[in-house]
């Protein structure tokens, strides 16, 4: 497998940039107290990313600040984005302040008789027509995204890493560059300190200590693709809107230009060989007030399931009480949302569970009353404790992944399975025989026999329990991690509960009611 | 969601849903659920009441096979818990399942729409609904096929289960763990085939499944334990 040659375009210290501020000023940009991106001057004089503002100032007594602004940050960077698609139309803009342009072809046909002239040539292009813009900005050439943007990073505006060589070029970069900071914490304890010693670690030892990111990591530092870049063309606004004049006040009027206005955008959707899986309905009434919802569905929406959507949407919004006198819908606006390539629909093979129509309908009818997170359909999958075994996905979006489910859980509560898991584990007190609280220690021993607890006010004794059952979980996340410990108790009312002593604090995780 | 005329039209709909009622088939319910369910299943547009057990409310439900259900305001309901309980024919599955957590005010609503589709819808209502929410509902739900469920106050309910004793077996004195459980279960309500009926029931058996329990008394701790 050969990871394909990509070309990144850096521009430095972009939101500094995006709040019109020189390279020369000493500035910054501040995100909740502290320093997201600063210039060139302010980083001579001592200030660095992720700073306090305070020791910032410090550092640089007459630094200029401004709040950061995602919006300008991703507006500007259209500018340059634009400029780059005028040499290449496959531009995919990584974040504001970083794109990047699949090589192959843009270089033979920016000349050149062997591939190393044709990419210099290529990579000198694409720095000047940016650089004309009135932007400065590094460009670099590499197998594969990350390495392509640490070859734009390098002094001199970027460099070439030739094919094949990505593996050494990273390999004297310090694990920092990783952008994870856990890894880049933990990793130098183990005296791995650069991506040349990560990238030796055998990628199954990898895989077996660490979860699925730091695999993914793993594959960057030894030069090969987490993920390769999805060229789009050029960005083309698809959504399409209708204006009433007068207003329109009865909902049948609204509907049938809502079905119009979806064939509309369905054939726009049908020239780029796209389909949306999300569409947004963006609704506004003659006293400018817009509500807006977005509709998700397995398939394709048709033109009259559009249509039937926005109907829900306008009776949610005149039988809510709160909004007295819609006073007429002045224009409709739908945009699709999270396109994806038309590939034709295919029907759910044996053992999934396709959603049938009058189902799908029931459903999206709550969807328009509450939302689109109100109804759900639960999906088992892997995990100890009761409420980690099911996850919760909104009707019309996808479930998780068949299989998940799939693999042992040492420490899972055996069966059978309470039928009651409080969303909020609910405080609870345990006493011993001479009523003193049951305590548990840290190698799992109980200092006395629970003898009743305490719900709420009410007391129970204590028939039978059995316990403790320790859990630690996630104990390779330092955040995460937690120490606990499971009790199941019988009382005299016949009741029987799933209890967690976690830090001294007893809880009921789960009622077997 | 429901307008006058609606309603109007629905109601003269109720006497040709009474003529028709005798020939609609029940929801089915687990065969061991026959001995305090009458008819061998629950019949549409009809309100069952759970008291005290959340576990044979969602038993309720593990019997209707590839039909929807549909839980309405019971957050901590955890569906996982029925999925053995009809033995080697499994039970509820979760992928068959609609949750809606926080209804609010508009539950009636949302139970009316999900009446359409699901053929049993499970609910808590936030308070006992006024005697036209209710008749609303059942005009609804008989129309569409669908049995309603509370585990809430619902006057109308016509068969009433209550569980009133339970027994559980596996755990010891720090020993041992959640294994079966024999529920004591009282049926009463103007569709009981015998009101005042008494049934014990295994809610689940150590097996995993819903059965009915030949011996009444207290469970023999000290023998499944361990």
């Amino acid at each position: 497998m050969t990871v394909p040659r990509v070309l990144v375009v850096w521009c430095p210290d972009w939101p500094v940039t995006a709040v019109g501020l020189e390279a020369s000023t000493p500035a910054a940009v501040v995100a909740s107290g502290r320093v997201a991106a600063c210039s060139a001057a302010a980083r001579a004089a001592g200030v660095r990313r992720d700073q306090r503002l305070r020791d910032a100032q410090r550092h640089c007594p007459d630094l200029v600040i401004h709040d950061r602004d995602p919006d300008a940050e991703g507006r500007l960077f259209e500018t340059v984005a634009a400029a780059v698609s005028a040499i290449t139309p496959w531009v995919e803009v990584v974040r504001p302040g970083v794109c990047a342009i699949p090589v192959r072809g843009a270089a033979r046909y920016h000349g050149g008789t062997d591939r190393d002239t044709a990419e210099e040539s290529l990579r000198i292009h694409v720095q000047d027509t940016v650089v004309e813009r009135g932007f400065d900005c590094g460009v670099g050439i590499a197998d594969g995204l990350f390495a392509a943007e640490l070859a734009a990073r390098t002094a001199n505006g970027g460099l070439i890493v030739p094919a094949g060589g990505t593996a050494d070029f990273l390999a004297p970069y310090p694990v920092s560059v990783l952008d994870r900071p856990e890894l880049a914490d933990l990793l130098p304890r183990l005296g791995i300190r650069t991506l040349g010693a990560f990238a030796a670690l055998p990628a199954r030892h990898v895989a077996g200590r660490f979860g699925t990111d730091e695999v993914r990591a793993h594959r960057l530092a030894r030069g090969l693709d987490a993920r390769p870049p999805a060229p789009r063309p050029p960005h083309t606004d698809l959504s399409v809107t209708t204006e009433f004049d007068p207003p329109a006040v009865a909902a049948e009027q609204v509907v049938f230009a809502a079905k119009t206005l979806a064939e509309h955008l369905h054939e726009a959707l049908a020239t780029e060989a796209l389909t949306c899986v999300r569409i947004g309905v963006e609704v506004t009434d003659a006293h400018g007030r817009t509500q807006s919802r977005l509709w998700r569905h397995d398939g394709a929406l048709s033109a009259l399931a559009v249509a039937e959507r926005v109907r829900w949407q306008l009776s949610s919004w005149e039988t809510s009480p709160d909004e007295e006198g819609v006073g007429g819908i002045v224009s409709l606006r739908l945009l699709p949302d999270q396109l994806v390539p038309d590939e034709g629909r295919q029907e759910a093979l044996w053992g999934q569970v396709t959603v049938s129509d009058r189902i799908m309908r029931a459903a999206a009818r709550v969807q328009a009353m509450l939302g689109h997170q109100a109804i759900v359909r639960p999906f088992p999958v892997g995990g100890r404790g009761p409420g980690e075994r099911v996850v919760r996905v909104p009707v019309g979006d996808l479930p998780p992944k068949p299989g998940a489910s799939e693999g042992q859980w040492p420490g899972r509560i055996p069966d059978p399975a309470p039928a009651v898991v409080h969303p909020e584990p609910l405080p609870v007190r345990v006493t011993g025989a001479d009523g003193a609280p049951v305590t548990v220690s840290a190698r799992c021993v109980v200092s006395a026999p629970p003898r009743q607890i305490e719900i709420a006010g009410r007391v129970l004794p204590v028939t039978a329990w059995t316990g403790p059952w320790p859990a630690r979980e996630r104990w390779w996340d330092p955040a995460r991690f937690r120490r606990r410990a499971r009790f199941q108790v019988v009382t005299a009312d016949g009741g029987a509960r799933l209890l967690i002593v976690e830090g001294g604090n007893w809880y009921i995780e789960a009622d077997y009611a | 969601m429901f307008d006058d005329c609606r309603v109007s039209e629905l109601s003269s709909q109720v006497t040709e849903g009474f003529s028709a009622l005798a020939g609609m088939e029940p929801i089915p319910v687990l065969p061991a659920l026959r001995a305090i369910v009458p008819g061998g299943g629950l019949r549409p547009g009809t309100v069952t009441g759970v008291d005290g057990s959340t576990t044979l409310a969602l038993a309720l439900a593990a019997g209707l096979g590839d039909r929807w259900c549909a839980i309405v305001g019971l957050p901590e309901a955890h569906v996982l818990a029925a999925t053995a309980f009809g033995g080697e024919d499994g039970g509820l599955d979760p992928t068959r399942v609609l949750l809606v957590d926080d209804p609010g005010r508009r539950w009636a609503d949302v139970v009316a729409a999900l009446t359409d589709g699901c053929a049993m819808v499970l609910v808590r209502p936030p308070e006992e609904p006024p005697a036209h929410v209710a008749r609303r509902l059942t005009t609804l739900a008989r129309r569409n096929g669908c049995a309603l469920v509370t585990t809430g106050p619902w006057a109308g309910a016509a068969l009433r289960l209550r569980v009133e004793t339970n027994h559980w077996s596996g755990v010891g004195d720090g020993t041992g763990h959640l294994r079966g459980r024999r529920a004591l279960v009282a049926v009463s309500g103007r569709g009981a085939a015998a009101p005042g009926h008494r049934v014990w029931l295994w809610l689940p058996g150590p097996d995993g499944a819903v059965a009915v329990a030949e011996h009444e008394g207290p469970a023999r701790l000290e023998a499944v334990a361990g």
